[in-house]
């Protein structure tokens, strides 16, 4: 593969070099400053590929084309030379520290560089990312961002994430960045096709080798320019690719993992729970088994992962390319749980015309394949029977134990719905542009670009239950395969240009952007569930003979049309003025309301580039203040809202005319006057260096005042077609400070250590929700596990959205809540009075008793990155915090009744340790006692390497890390950090509710490079 | 060169030239003009407002919801209307922890209430639905879609139908909440929030309508079955009249009576010889049933309807193939009172009495409520045929639900003679003893004229018809719903304690009452 891969890039890229005389040029390359030598620094041939690498004594040795004139010397923090070939065959270099690479950051549509970046802009680059086994890119930058939380909804290998930059800024529609790759806006919306839990997140498609930068917009100044789409902050992502002029290198990268669960949840064995049943039901005795099963303990595994991946990069004369290819395999720590990918990717760049005319072509790919394990695993595993064994040989239940169907409200041995459960994914998703760049001929400064891209994600759900698991063999059609199919593809056509130039009379340089941009996206949800199959043999494959059958599709376009413009003013170095404007049309908006406009303006003053501060330049080296305002939007609400539209019902919601049945037809809700939802942001920031960059930082305050919110809400009844109607109500705003530090702790030779740290406080509030008077008591919702319907949070003005809705509990001396059980009040009867608080006095208690009590959003998140280098050595790790963020521990409300094994209804089902503290004979679901703070610190990941040179060109490291090893929280449950656990609508952030543990994971790994 | 700058070009013209084009129509969904070309649409939008009563959605048996911020579940009409009509009173119990539903039993039922909130939606969501139906077929609109005349006599039916539907959930609204919004087709949709219609004003349209319909429905049992006739016009007619003196503060039994007769006098309906027969999957054959919401086992699937009347109440050591379905939901018993309506609890003398006793206790409590166990069991309605052979679908089944039937008539023109609405007393006392003598399989259980006073009616109603959602309108006619009448767990107490009279009518939803403030709330709510 490798051989033919160079062959035909040889061939393709015209790399063709003849032999030539040679003769072999050596030296030694030395800091200016102190003389030691510089390990490691690259030399190449001007014009070729022909290069090479200093070795730990900064001796080099190179073979060079007899009509070589030049070799440039470069190393990372130095600044390169070009050194002319003379006569001698000896070239000693001393390279300068002096002026760092002048580093450019990544913006919308275009570069600029760092230091003239006048928004919140984060670039986190690849000696940064996270290291480990990391699946989706999002993860490689959690911690590195102040005022970025990247939250994984579960611990499945690929699941699903929620970001969240600067907190939420609305509540109905999207709240997740714009993700921008290699200039293509993609459309990241979770794929959760028919509700189907357990979805991958949609990045899974790109592999993390591949990525050379995150860049986070985090202020409006900086994502005015994606307007509509601008809100929650965009996330550019660039692939790595070769450089021009670069030899060719091969990397091969791998590594292996061994995951465990960090914790399982403390239950009541065999005996214990034995003891439970006779002491509270021993009529329930009956239905124990003689089993010592640890339910949690047979669901889950050590997880085993291996990943591999191969690049080749370089450049030619006018050329670069790199080529990538793949392959991970990672089990989940559920047994069942897995997730594999190949994945190739093709970076190519080709200038012509003396460099004005610049071909680039990305294009990337992958096929994953997941098997999903069963979405209330982890639940069945914490409450079944921990008596009762996994197998009956020869039961009706392909061999595994279950309560006899007679049985009621029996919940199924979670073993047997693991492994008989059959719950795939495939899917494919390749997303590709090329991006033609010429610079005018005739108008200096004046270039065009055209970008064509695409995107498309196809790909099966398909899940097979056979009949032999006990909720089929309970129901009327036994035996389902379930199809859900998903199609999304995108085209983009992007044109624009861009005008610079330099004006002498006011020595200022000036830069116009404008532009054009079309994007359409077309997706279709076809699917299928059959129940009722003939056998259980064709598994997943063959639903033919089914007695039931119910056929879905659902197609939806919607395409974004914008124009653009950018004016950058850089006057004599110091004042920077930006302003942009977008204007975009959106087919989900009515005629009346389908145009936007979104500008922004911000400033930056070089602060330090003054006169007055030139006396303390060498300490304080860079200080420039930012000021930043801009609108953008939010669209992500769904197709066709705005219209009158029809639905038809499926084959089993008919009615009966007679002896016919008729197909229904419904007409649904709209709004015709629905438009964006605007976010205006107002930032202020400093950027401050000392010691020419070896410590910096930045502090920004910034607020974010979303108004038009989209917002589901309830309509006067008879006013339009369902209670609930998508519509612009009410505002919300986000208020923060972020600072940001990083900095060389030590830097010597042979050791460095750099350290990095953010903070970010984050307030989030509702400040109106249209119409709502004082007693109003706001939107409920977040599901939980108990009760049909019953949720525990709420969304009312003046809190934060997220916020939890309980019963105050009074507690006892001892700090724990009261009992249900006693007559606290002396009042003759036992009911809520004994155990909540009466809000209103009102000697009873109900839902108007019940208070907002704190919210899952953390208040202040802090990251530390710390890297350590020592000779061959690196040590490096990442510590991550959050705190104001709270949980609401439904496994713990949900496995503390006594209920759970007197009920006489169902058999008796397990408890947590924990849950006998309380001594409630029914559960409590609404009280406060379940609000727990779920601060706090977790060692995310934590790396040692070893780096050998082993030749001249070939380089080798090795490393392990450690992954999720240490967690300090008050929190009871497993893991403090809980994500989304809604497939649609209202993100349900802090509910604790049969969650996929998160692993603790070891990594092997090995770099090799030549 | 020149060829690279012409490709440029051509780029660029391209990308300034492409489309600003923005209006995408629904591809698996379909604009009104698109949807109405079909005449066949007319029928299928028909389906959907009788499917109102039965379905929750557009996927069954849930996953489209029509009312939006509630379990799907709990927006069944006939699930709801049982909460609102049979939880608060003693034919109904229920233990489970979902939100606030033992509030119905201890009368403490307060204006969020996700119930009552689904309850309403879905009564007002039909109104609606009926509303828009009415407003698509116009004679305007069926000319300007060019349906030729037959097609046009053919919708004209289904308006009438329409406005029936719009009647019937109307009344139930009017009996439930009493002061309502009232809209009608005239209201365009995103107009101005609808003002509150005097139950006066709301009964007198509920008359009008029908009255206005009533000639233009097939006869009874005319039309095709589970589409509403002249019979079911007839009987919600005496329904309205009945209760005209809780609604308006007028007496109309003299009216009430009038329908009843029309019903019973037009000879299409008979008893059913077997009482348990009506309750069945194959009792679409119940010759007895006036106006029935039709289920079925693959085709109109739900969690609401009969898939809850059958499910819930099976719990305990009862066997859910003998009801014909998969398993019990361990719900819903009925209070010690109620099994003392009965001469015996065993069913032997009088077949009404259908308890499962088998490791129940009679009584029930407001500590124990939770625990199946407390409180008989009543499988009236079953999954399984007259033959005991399980219907089509253990998960859903095929059982329909009588909203009238004809026994509900006789005791009705019983209550109206006794009430003073005329009619004949000896012919009163035959038809409750037609119904007693089903029940005893004999003629021990009839009564005398001396027999048949109001508090036997209640009685008897309540033998007849529990579980079949007129329970609470029975007993507030009757007085005995709030200030009157105790029985386990009412107000929270074990043996049941009085509650305020202003309980008699449900409150708006909260979400109502801030989404439209031209509304007041009920009294003391």
């Amino acid at each position: 593969m490798k051989l033919k891969l160079t062959t035909f890039l040889v061939l393709f890229l015209g790399l063709g070099a003849g032999v030539f005389a040679q003769r072999t040029i050596s030296g030694v390359v030395t800091d200016a400053a102190d003389g030691e030598p510089l390990i490691g620094a690259n030399i190449l041939v001007v014009g070729t590929s022909t290069g090479t690498i200093t070795d730990f004594d900064g001796a080099y040795s190179l073979s060079v084309p007899a009509d070589a004139k030049q070799l440039e010397f470069s190393y990372t923090g130095y600044q390169a030379q070009t050194i002319d070939l003379t006569a001698s065959d000896k070239v000693d270099v001393q390279m300068s520290a002096g002026e760092l690479l002048e580093e450019v950051v990544v913006v919308g549509y275009g570069t600029v560089k760092k230091d003239d970046a006048t928004g919140a802009v984060n670039a986190v680059t690849t000696e940064e990312f996270n290291k480990g086994a990391i699946i989706s890119p999002d993860q490689l930058i959690t911690g590195k961002v102040a005022g970025v939380q990247v939250l994984s909804n579960s611990g499945e290998p690929g699941g699903q994430s929620s970001i969240r930059i600067r907190g939420g800024t609305s509540v109905n529609a999207n709240n997740e960045p714009l993700y921008v790759i290699d200039g293509v806006p993609i459309d990241n919306a979770a794929i959760n096709p028919g509700g189907f839990q357990g979805g991958r997140n949609p990045l899974n498609f790109l592999n993390p080798e591949d990525i050379a930068t995150f860049t986070v917009l985090k202020d409006a100044s900086a994502t005015a320019i994606y307007g509509s789409r601008g809100a929650n902050g965009v996330v550019l992502i660039t692939t790595k690719t070769g450089k021009v002029g670069e030899r060719p290198r091969f990397t091969y990268s791998t590594w292996v993992s061994v995951a465990n669960a960090a914790e399982t949840f403390e239950v009541l064995n065999a005996e214990q729970f034995r003891n439970v049943v006779t002491f509270a039901q021993p009529q329930n005795l009956e239905l124990l088994g003689n089993a010592d099963t640890d339910w949690q303990d047979e669901i889950l595994q050590t997880a085993i992962g291996q990943n591999h991946n191969l690049s080749l990069m370089g450049g030619g004369e006018n050329s670069n390319y790199r080529v990538s290819a793949g392959y991970l395999n990672q089990d989940g720590i559920v047994r069942t749980s897995n997730t594999e990918r190949t994945n190739f990717s093709l970076n190519y760049g080709q200038k012509m015309l003396d460099d004005a005319l610049t071909f680039n072509f990305n294009l990337k790919g992958a096929f994953t394949q997941d098997r999903i394990s069963p979405n209330g695993t982890i639940g069945g595993a914490v409450a079944y029977n921990p008596t009762l064994p996994i197998l009956d040989p020869g039961s009706v239940f392909a061999g595994y134990y279950e309560y006899p169907l007679s049985v009621l409200n029996a919940g199924t041995n979670p073993i047997s719905e693991l492994e008989q459960t059959q719950d795939y994914n495939e899917g494919f998703r390749g997303l590709g542009n090329v991006e033609v760049d010429y610079k005018l001929p005739f108008i200096e400064g004046l270039s065009a670009k055209v970008n064509l891209g695409f995107d498309i994600n196809k790909g099966e759900r398909r899940r097979f239950l056979p009949s032999t698991i006990r909720s089929q063999l309970n129901s009327a059609n036994p035996g389902e395969v379930r199809a859900e199919n998903y199609t999304r593809r995108s085209t983009l056509l992007e044109s624009y240009l861009t005008y610079e130039r330099y004006i002498d009379a006011i020595s200022s340089n000036l830069t116009f952007l404008g532009g054009y941009s079309f994007q359409d996206f077309n997706n279709a949800f076809p699917s299928y569930v059959a129940n009722g199959l003939p056998n259980d043999f064709f598994g997943n494959n063959n639903p033919a003979g089914a007695t039931q059958l119910q056929v879905n599709n659902s197609v939806i376009e919607n395409r974004l049309i914008s124009f653009f413009g950018r004016v950058n003013f850089d006057i004599d170095n110091k004042y920077l003025i930006t302003a942009t404007v977008r204007r975009d049309g959106s087919s989900r908006f009515g005629p009346e309301n389908r145009w936007g406009t979104f500008p922004s303006a911000a400033l930056g003053w070089k602060i330090s580039e003054e006169p007055f501060m030139a006396g303390i330049s060498n300490t304080l080296s860079g200080l420039k203040l930012r000021l930043g305002w801009g609108i953008t939007g939010n669209q992500d609400i769904g197709e066709y809202n705005y219209l009158a539209r029809y639905k038809v019902g499926d084959g089993l919601a008919q009615y009966q005319f007679g002896d016919e049945y008729v197909t229904t037809l419904r007409p649904t809700a709209f709004d015709p006057a629905l438009k964006w939802e605007e976010t205006q942001t107002l930032n202020a920031g400093i950027d401050f260096e000392f010691l020419a960059g070896r410590f910096g930082g930045s502090v920004d305050v910034y607020k974010k005042t979303t108004s038009d919110l989209l917002f589901t809400v309830n309509v006067p009844a008879g006013t339009n077609l369902s209670n609930r109607v998508l519509t612009n109500i009410g505002s919300l705003e986000n208020t923060g400070v972020e600072l940001a530090l990083n900095g060389y702790v030590v830097d010597t030779k042979d050791f460095q250590w750099d350290l990095g740290f953010n903070v970010a406080f984050n307030k989030n509030e509702i400040t109106k929700i249209d119409g709502s008077g004082d007693d109003f008591l706001g939107i409920q919702y977040g599901g939980i596990g108990g009760g049909t319907g019953t949720t525990i949070q709420v969304l009312r003005e003046g809190n934060p959205i997220s916020s939890f809705f309980v019963y105050e509990h009074i507690l006892d001396t001892d700090g724990l809540p009261r009992d249900d059980q006693t007559d606290f009040n002396e009042d003759g009867a036992v009911n809520l009075l004994d155990m909540y608080i009466d809000q209103n006095g009102d000697g009873v208690i109900n839902e108007s008793d019940r208070v907002i009590k704190e919210n899952a959003l953390p208040s202040v998140i802090y990251g530390l990155t710390s890297n350590m280098t020592y000779k061959g050595f690196d040590l490096s790790f990442t510590v991550r915090a959050n705190t104001g963020n709270y949980v609401y521990n439904n496994v713990l409300s949900g496995g503390s009744a006594l209920q759970n094994v007197t009920n006489r209804s169902a058999p008796p089902t397990n408890l947590l340790a924990r849950g006998l503290l309380t001594n409630f004979e029914e559960p409590q679901f609404l009280s406060d006692y379940y609000v727990e703070d779920a601060s706090f610190i977790r060692l995310d990941n934590i790396t040692l390497g070893y780096n050998l040179s082993l030749t001249n060109n070939l380089n080798l490291r090795l490393y392990a890390t450690g992954q999720n090893l240490l967690v300090l929280t008050e929190y009871t449950g497993i893991d403090p950090e809980i994500g989304n656990r809604a497939t649609s609508g209202l993100p349900e952030l802090g509910i604790d509710r049969d969650i996929f543990p998160r692993a603790r994971t070891f990594i092997f790994g090995a770099n090799l490079e030549f | 060169m020149i060829r690279y700058t012409k490709i440029i070009f051509i780029f660029a013209a391209l990308a300034f030239s492409a489309c600003t084009d923005l209006e995408l129509n629904p591809q698996s969904e379909a604009v009104p003009d698109v949807v109405f070309q079909d005449p066949d649409s007319y029928k299928q939008f028909l389906a959907k407002i009788y499917a109102g009563l039965a379905t929750t959605g557009q996927q069954g048996p849930a996953g489209s919801g029509d009312i939006q911020g509630i379990d799907e579940g709990v927006s069944s009409y006939v699930r709801m209307l049982f909460y609102a009509q049979e939880l608060p009173t003693e034919t109904a119990q229920v233990g489970w922890n979902d939100q606030t539903i033992k509030d119905f039993a201890f009368h403490r039922w307060n204006s969020d209430d996700p119930f009552i909130t689904g309850l309403y939606y879905r009564l007002m969501y039909q109104i609606t639905l009926a509303n828009e139906f009415l407003r698509e077929s116009t004679d305007e609109k069926l000319d300007s879609r060019g349906f030729s005349d037959e097609i046009k006599d053919e919708v004209i039916i289904y308006r009438t139908e329409a406005r029936f539907l719009r009647a019937l959930a109307y009344w139930h609204a009017l009996d439930l909440f009493r002061n309502i919004p009232f809209f009608t087709e005239e209201d365009a949709l995103g107009a101005d929030a609808p003002t509150q219609g005097t139950p006066q004003e709301v009964f007198s349209f509920i008359e009008s309508e029908l009255l206005a319909i009533e000639n233009s429905l097939p006869g009874p049992k005319q039309g095709d079955y589970a589409r509403a006739d002249q019979g079911a016009v007839w009987a919600l007619l005496a329904k309205l009249y009945l209760n005209a003196e809780v609604y308006v503060g007028t007496a109309r039994y003299d009216d009430a009576l009038n329908y009843c007769s029309k019903i019973i006098d037009s000879g299409a309906y008979q008893l059913n010889p077997v009482f348990r027969n009506n309750f069945v999957a194959d009792n679409h054959l119940s010759p007895e049933f006036i106006f029935p919401v039709a289920f079925d086992g693959t085709r109109i699937q739900g969690y609401g309807g009969t898939t809850f009347l059958t499910h819930a109440p099976v719990g305990g050591a009862m066997d859910p193939a003998n009801y014909g379905i998969d398993n019990g939901w361990g719900g819903i018993r009925v209070s010690r009172n109620y099994v003392e309506l009965f001469p015996d609890e065993t069913g032997e003398i009088d077949s009404r009495a259908i308890f499962f006793t088998e490791g129940q206790n009679i009584d029930v409590t407001v500590d124990n409520v939770g625990d199946f166990g407390n409180g008989y069991a009543m499988p009236k309605f079953v999954n399984t045929t007259s033959d005991g052979v399980a219907g089509s679908n253990l998960s859903f089944p095929d059982t329909d639900f009588p909203m009238f039937r004809l026994a509900d008539i006789y005791l009705m023109y019983a209550e109206c003679v006794v009430r003073g609405g005329g009619g004949d007393m000896a012919t009163a006392v035959d038809y409750v003893n037609l119904v007693r003598q089903r029940a005893y399989g004999d003629n021990t259980g009839d009564i005398t004229e001396s027999d048949l006073t109001l508090p036997f009616l209640l009685d008897e109603r309540g033998r007849e018809l529990a579980y079949e959602c007129h329970r609470r309108t029975d007993r507030v006619r009757f007085g005995e719903f709030t200030d009157k009448g105790t029985w386990q767990l009412k107000g929270e107490a074990d043996e049941g304690t009085e509650t305020p009279a202003w309980r008699n009518i449900y409150p708006l939803p909260s979400a109502e009452i801030i989404a439209n403030p031209k509304l007041n709330q009920n009294p003391n709510y």
